[in-house]
């Protein structure tokens, strides 16, 4: 009998080690976030260098203030801002990105190696100089105070990163596939919609994840092109707490940073699974 | 690529794709006049939320008085105010009436960006009477007026009054720097560093310029003191950092955003009498306001400085701009809602109307102590802002000992030189 | 980067099997398709390029020979700027921080990245929970309140100053003190590894199972899986995270900025090379001189981008090099 659930044994031994491993990493991971979270419930004069993680007695004044808004406006309308943008600009970057990273991946047109690098160099150039150029280009298209300048470019494939990421995917699946298909009389646009996408699922999900984090953290951009309160995005609204000559609320700011990462850890609890299950249930592998 | 001189190559650019098509919905509604003949003008300053509130309740008078013009507000944390403002002015889209403070005129009247006042207030749409004393000039550039105080501000010592009861001194009006000197030696005796260390400011090291008959800045856009001075007074500092009479550098370097007093890592800090607000909502231990010593027990050197409202010289509207500014800063309902939130208010009638409690009643009384004793503002060249920056990061190598006193002093007047010059 | 090994070398068309619509079809021709549909499929991402990338780069190349302040026409200076540059000590140590940022913090990144995506690789309860947790870090960004945690993390006798303390090390506060504020920023990049070890994940679950399977068959030992499966099926992803990973180390500026409390000191101990460039540009009106070094540092980076792209030739595996 013992040399029948020896091996069962071993295996379970080995999970709780895997598990202790793995709560261990978590606990120091996760410590400065547990702090966040604890100093929301400070009150606001013993958040900065604060040491101790959670208040002995928690207030919830911030949360409650939240509740009137900030600044005259509701916070819901600061979510409501920045979940457009977040949604608008994964939509804009699946579809453009994927085609560009398609187009690099599998097909063999002249200049292909050009677009790749002048794609590669657009990574390269620090933002903080590009900035009056598009300012200008914007506002002489007359787009400043609406979403157009934050979303036009996700749809333009201007993210190389995504389009970059999604290639390499795209490279490493099996050739046979479309040689296969185009053996069938399969032309790229068939190629690309129903063997590629599904089968680049996990690529896509990482960058829907990303790209949604990034628009919910993007500050730069909203802050020069919306001169309106409220159009302004989640991460605008945190910076409405601190300024250099005005009492400092921050109470106000890190309760205000809790309630912003709800909806971008539940877009990522949502979507996380699908990382997984994108190539495991594809079933091309072997 | 000449064509990308001046952006013209861009506007083309934007131009063409326009009449590409591709874009051919603007929706952008910028300035301009609005429906039924309302004038719109966009209003911009920087502040956190609760000036915003205060500000958007004025707003909701001024609107009420004047309905046929229309406030669009805008408004972001000091840092990316002026990055947003440098962005949408280079561009020739700033806001038509903003925030301004008077170390910047010089910088933005120099690039034209700032409205000249002076035609309103003749044509009667702006009234630069009743102001305070030191403020009526306060917005004034080679005669153009160029901005309106709405508020008014002055160095003061914010201390700890309980370490200072400790040791028996009291400050107050007519002290001088020895005996500050010897008072803050004698509380940090007591293991608490008398002052969290003002060698980098700017604007302390100019009221002891002034006490000895000089300045930080000279009329002509100069600095208004020698090496030796400098070496002089960082040396002094940096005597009394090691001596840890003045706190560890390193420590008030960690606790920023909050200030060294406010997390009572010293007994006391010179810096704007306003700031005793902030500092009090960020600590539990009582503070309290006292002024400036001086060096010979008399002069004081002080002045007022002030946040401003500016136009912006591109402006459509400027007499709208004009009556704008003007109900803020004469308007008595505005006085009592803004309070001192942008420093002590700057007209007879604001301040008058708003009976100010608590702290702000402390720096009320502190303006009022100091009021016959200031003197004309120093001069704030283009650049001011750079120098004072570079002050404050030089003098923070010098006291973590990064750099020599020598080495540091001329990293300095190198760049100021270069700074003033442009 | 002129030589992109990354986009595969075009194979010659006649080794491709043609379509059967037109068996005899000639290889211009099919170039000709190749070439339409290329550039439709690009489509997006040119107009993107030319409208919104291509005209503000000219424009920060132009501006990099300038003298301009935002507000007055720019002045052609020739190379100024360039040479102005090297004689500038705080521009030599920014590029000194960043070198040293880069250095450290990239490969403890992306180690932490793989370490946990091998960890969490393989199929137990809970995976799933995991994989959300470590990479939450990476969902708060760079903002003021992450400022605010890391200052008070490595504040004076904090946490972090406690447990290194019981190793004997005392420090005190990182974020003051001109040696260790570089570190502090290195620990901020590598907690959040979030997103180069979910792209890790994604790799890994392109890994064949049955190559593990008969590997273990063979008696491979774990370290031998990895070296010979693990590493060679996810060299793409492993060279698109160090790629990524090495560039965005170079550009570092939001967390540098708001956890040095906009400031990048104390003593220039975190002057990291865009916040100089941003300092330049944005405070001190000179876009001339900051167009200058963001060229410069695209040169830099760019070559740095050659000799990666040049180097995985010998390490990264494709699958169309496998057959």
């Amino acid at each position: 009998m013992s040399a029948l659930t020896h091996p069962a044994r071993r295996r379970a031994s080995r999970s709780v080690l895997w598990h202790v491993g793995a709560l261990l990493v978590l606990a120091l991971v996760l410590y400065p976030l547990f702090w966040v979270i604890g100093s929301s419930l400070k009150p606001s004069e013993d958040i900065v260098g604060g040491l101790e993680l959670f208040p002995t007695q928690p207030v919830f004044e911030h949360y409650r203030k939240l509740y009137d808004g900030i600044a005259d406006i509701p916070v819901s309308t600061f979510f409501v801002n920045s979940l457009v943008l977040a949604f608008g600009s994964v939509a804009g970057v699946l579809f453009s990105c994927s085609l560009a990273a398609y187009a690099f991946a599998r097909i063999d047109f002249r200049g292909r190696n050009l677009l790749f690098s002048l794609m590669i160099g657009t990574l390269l150039l620090p933002y903080h100089v590009l900035i009056i150029p598009q300012y200008v280009l914007f506002q002489k298209m007359e787009l400043i105070n609406t979403y157009v300048p934050l979303l036009l470019g996700k749809y333009l494939a201007t993210d190389a990163f995504f389009v970059f990421l999604m290639m390499q995917f795209m490279r490493n699946l099996p050739r046979e596939l479309d040689e296969a298909a185009r053996l069938d009389g399969c032309g790229h646009p068939r190629i690309y919609w129903h063997i590629m996408l599904p089968l680049s699922r996990p690529a896509l999900i990482t960058s829907s994840i990303f790209t949604f984090i990034w628009s919910w953290n993007d500050f730069l951009g909203p802050l020069l092109y919306l001169n309106e309160p409220d159009k302004y995005p989640v991460s605008m609204g945190l910076k409405m707490f601190i300024d250099q000559d005005s009492a400092a609320d921050y109470g106000g700011m890190v309760a205000m940073s809790v309630l912003a990462l709800l909806p971008v850890l539940a877009f990522f609890l949502a979507f996380q699974r699908y990382l997984v299950e994108g190539a495991a249930t594809s079933g091309l592998k072997g | 690529m000449t064509s990308w001189r001046n952006t013209r190559g861009l506007r083309a650019a934007g131009v063409s794709v326009v009449a590409l098509g591709l874009l051919a919905t603007g929706c952008g509604g910028d300035g301009g006049t609005g429906a039924g003949g309302k004038v719109e003008i966009r209003y911009s300053w920087w502040g956190g939320q609760e000036r915003a509130s205060l500000i958007n309740r004025t707003i909701a008078l001024f609107e009420k008085k004047y309905p046929d013009i229309e406030v669009k507000t805008d408004f972001q944390d000091y840092e990316n105010f002026w990055k947003k403002f440098n962005t949408q002015a280079s561009a020739g889209n700033a806001p038509d009436v903003f925030q301004n403070s008077v170390a910047f005129l010089r910088k933005y009247d120099d690039k034209r960006v700032l409205l000249d006042l002076s035609a309103q207030v003749e044509a009667g749409n702006l009234s630069m009477e009743h102001f305070r004393a030191g403020l009526d000039k306060a917005g004034e550039v080679d005669g153009k007026l160029v901005g309106v105080p709405v508020g008014g501000n002055t160095f003061a010592l914010i201390y700890n009054p309980a370490e200072y009861k400790k040791i028996g001194v009291t400050p107050a009006e007519g002290w001088t720097w020895d005996e500050y000197d010897a008072a803050t030696e004698k509380i940090s005796k007591g293991g608490l560093p008398g002052d969290s260390g003002g060698g980098g400011i700017m604007y302390l090291y100019d009221l002891v310029l002034r006490q000895n008959g000089k300045a930080f800045f000279t009329d002509d856009a100069k600095l208004g003191f020698t090496e030796a001075d400098l070496e002089d007074w960082w040396n002094k500092n940096y005597a009394r950092t090691k001596a840890g009479v003045l706190t560890d550098p390193k420590k008030i370097e960690q606790a920023k955003p909050t200030s060294g007093l406010s997390k009572d890592l010293s007994a006391g800090e010179f810096t704007w009498d306003n700031f005793l607000v902030r500092y009090t909502s960020e600590t539990k231990t009582p503070l309290a306001i006292a002024p400036v010593p001086t060096t010979d027990g008399k002069r004081t050197g002080q002045y007022i400085s002030s946040l401003m409202l500016s136009g912006s010289a591109r402006t459509k509207h400027p007499k709208e701009v004009a009556t704008f500014i003007d109900f803020m800063v004469h308007d008595p309902e505005v006085g009592k809602i803004m309070g001192y939130d942008r420093g002590v208010l700057a007209t007879e009638e604001q301040f008058d109307a708003y009976e100010p409690t608590g702290v702000s009643a402390q720096i009320a009384a502190y303006e009022k102590q100091i009021a016959d004793n200031v003197e004309p503002i120093t001069p704030h060249p283009a650049g001011a802002d750079i120098v004072e920056a570079a002050f404050l990061r030089i003098a923070a190598d010098v006291f973590l000992g990064k750099t020599s006193v020598d080495d540091g002093t001329k990293q300095f007047f190198s760049e100021a030189k270069t700074a003033l010059g442009s | 980067m002129t030589d992109t090994q990354a986009a595969p070398a075009p194979s010659p068309p006649e080794e491709r099997p043609a379509p059967r619509k037109a068996p005899a079809a000639s290889g211009r021709r099919r170039a000709r398709g190749e070439n339409l549909a290329g550039y439709l499929f690009m489509s997006p991402w040119i107009v993107g390029f030319l409208l919104l990338t291509a005209g503000p780069m000219l424009a920060s190349l132009y501006l990099a020979f300038t003298d301009y302040n935002l507000f007055d026409s720019p002045r052609f200076v020739g190379f100024e700027n360039f040479t102005e540059m090297f004689s500038d000590p705080r521009w030599r140590k920014s590029v000194q921080v960043t070198t040293s940022y880069v250095l450290v913090g990239t490969p403890l990144k992306l180690a932490a990245a793989l370490g946990v995506a091998l960890l969490l690789n393989k199929p137990r309860r809970g995976q799933g929970f995991y994989r959300a947790a470590f990479y939450a870090p990476s969902l708060v960004g760079a903002s003021v309140s992450i400022a605010i945690v890391w200052r008070a993390l490595f504040s004076d006798d904090a946490v972090v100053d406690r447990s290194l303390q019981v190793f004997g090390v005392h420090v005190g506060g990182w974020i003051g003190d001109p040696d260790m504020v570089i570190y502090a920023l290195v620990a901020l990049t590598v907690w959040q590894f979030g997103a180069p070890m979910v792209i890790f994940l994604a790799g890994l679950q392109q890994v064949p199972r049955e190559l593990y399977e008969a590997a273990q068959v063979d008696g491979a030992s774990a370290w031998r899986r990895f070296r010979s499966i693990t590493l060679p099926m996810i060299s793409p992803v492993l060279f698109f995270n160090l790629l990524l990973e090495t560039i965005h180390s170079f550009q570092i500026f939001a967390s540098a900025y708001v956890v040095t409390n906009s400031k990048c000191g104390p003593a220039d101990a975190g002057l990291v090379y865009t916040c100089y460039l941003y300092e330049q540009g944005w405070t001190n009106l000179r876009m001339g001189y900051a167009s200058a070094m963001a060229w410069m540092l695209l040169v830099s980076v760019g070559l740095v981008t050659a000799v990666l792209f040049w180097s995985q030739r010998r390490w990264v595996h494709y699958e169309e090099d496998v057959r």
